[in-house]
């Protein structure tokens, strides 16, 4: 029984299944859409962290670190309250739609990307800041020179976000719904698929989870390695 | 533009409620190589930064002739005990301290990499080269800009005796260039090489400040007279 589903699964994969294609698409284009805004906000903020220090820095590290480790459905559940008919930004109508879906994976990921983003700027600051003070540069070139000296972690950070929001399952099913054709992304899909008895497809999207993270992991430990 | 004479006045250097400087008062119009030394933990390096002002002394005032102290800043540099690079290649590292200080980039980039031999290192990443080569290149980043002034903190103090000599080379040669240069060591026989006047700091306060030579003689002070055996 095993061996068949695997096989299926397999079948399913290289005979580019349209069903399947679809829920990797809409997957893919969430995921990185939430990654492109999460990057845009979070690796000049926290690299701001290291260069503005006044007396609410150490309380956003404090609730960024915090959040970082806060459960997905918590988080689902927050922006279903918000984004609901009855929710304040109700208005905005965009409950089970792939918006919602790209807004919680970007409130998830954000304060992962803030803090590591802090990390790896300090770290570099406290290396190379003696150099960047006796060129007496302005703040803004410093920020700009360290976020370039960090590239190679900042990649790493980067594939760390994208990891987590792709594996991500509760928010997104909150948020989403996990509508055929228009919300249904691979974890929701395996969950669904899997609790009305239909593995192969969950398998299938189970493997190229897989591969999305074995690619992603090569990808840190070359990026690591450049560093 | 003449910055001398390095007028000091009255300067306290305090860090986590501990003295480092105490009241060091200088005068000094040496042109050329002036030596800071002293035992670990004596200020020296901090002196070296107050004076290129990444660290803000306390109090006193430091005078550089009749110029006004942002415009000397244009015109220092410092080299560091460890040379500190970016994560790019030997020519990105010049090129990138160039562009910050305004320098047309393909001339002067070329000359201090002829000036300092660096032709073999030019594509090397940063994290490539040896302690060396290193040195040179933080010495290239610190002189593109023409500086009146460098700091150089122990330049030579983890390195082989052929870059050691290669490195007191460059500094002479700057030198007699009319850049002034202000420059920590623990290495007597260098001192003795290349410094002309020394300022020698015991506990954050300046116990000698005079010629080499007749620091080398000195026989009055028992700081110095051990640090001048054992050196």
């Amino acid at each position: 029984m095993f061996s068949n589903i695997i096989e299926t699964a397999f079948h399913l994969i290289f005979t580019l299944d349209k069903d399947l294609l679809e829920i990797i698409s809409l997957s893919l284009r969430v995921t990185m859409s939430a990654l492109v805004i999460s990057i845009i906000i979070s690796i000049p903020f926290g690299a701001f962290l290291v260069f503005y220090k006044n007396k609410f820095q150490s309380a956003i590290i404090l609730i960024s670190n915090t959040l970082m480790g806060m459960p997905p459905v918590v988080l689902g559940l927050i922006i279903y309250t918000l984004v609901s008919k009855k929710g304040i930004f109700g208005f905005l109508d965009i409950l089970y739609t792939p918006t919602a879906m790209i807004l919680a994976q970007t409130l998830l990921i954000t304060p992962i990307i803030i803090s590591l983003t802090y990390e790896e700027v300090y770290k570099k600051n406290k290396e190379i800041n003696l150099l960047l003070d006796s060129l007496n540069l302005s703040n803004f070139v410093k920020l700009k020179t360290l976020i370039y000296e960090c590239r190679f972690a900042l990649v790493t950070v980067t594939l760390t976000g994208f990891g987590r929001a792709s594996a991500e399952v509760g928010a997104v099913m909150i948020v989403g719904g996990n509508i055929n054709h228009f919300t249904r992304v691979m974890t929701t899909a395996i969950a669904f698929e899997t609790s009305r008895g239909s593995i192969e497809l969950a398998v299938a999207l189970g493997l190229i989870l897989i591969f999305i993270s074995l690619l992603i992991t090569l990808l840190i430990r070359s990026f690591r390695r450049l560093k | 533009m003449n910055i001398f004479p390095l007028n000091i006045k009255n300067l306290n250097y305090m860090s986590k409620d501990k003295k480092i400087l105490k009241d060091i008062n200088l005068i000094t119009s040496e042109k050329k190589i002036t030596i800071i030394a002293g035992n670990n933990g004596s200020g020296k390096s901090t002196l070296l930064k107050i004076l290129h002002g990444i660290i803000q002394h306390t109090s006193g005032t430091i005078n550089w002739g009749e110029i006004p102290v942002h415009e000397v800043r244009k015109k220092q540099s410092m080299v560091f005990q460890n040379p500190i690079l970016l994560n790019r290649t030997t020519f990105e590292n010049i090129v990138y301290v160039a562009k910050r200080k305004n320098i047309e980039t393909n001339e002067s980039v070329d000359k201090i990499i002829k000036q300092l031999n660096l032709e073999s290192i030019i594509n090397i990443e940063s994290k490539y080269l040896s302690g060396g080569e290193k040195q040179k290149v933080a010495i290239a980043m610190s002189i593109i800009s023409n500086p009146k002034i460098i700091f150089l903190d122990e330049p030579t103090s983890q390195l082989d005796p052929v870059y050691k000599n290669e490195i007191e080379n460059i500094i002479t040669s700057l030198s007699e260039k009319n850049t002034k240069i202000f420059m920590t060591s623990h290495d007597i026989a260098q001192i003795n090489r290349i410094g002309k006047e020394i300022i020698f700091l015991d506990d954050g306060e300046i116990i000698f400040h005079d010629k080499v030579k007749d620091f080398i003689n000195e026989k009055g002070n028992s700081i110095i007279r051990n640090y001048v055996n054992y050196g």
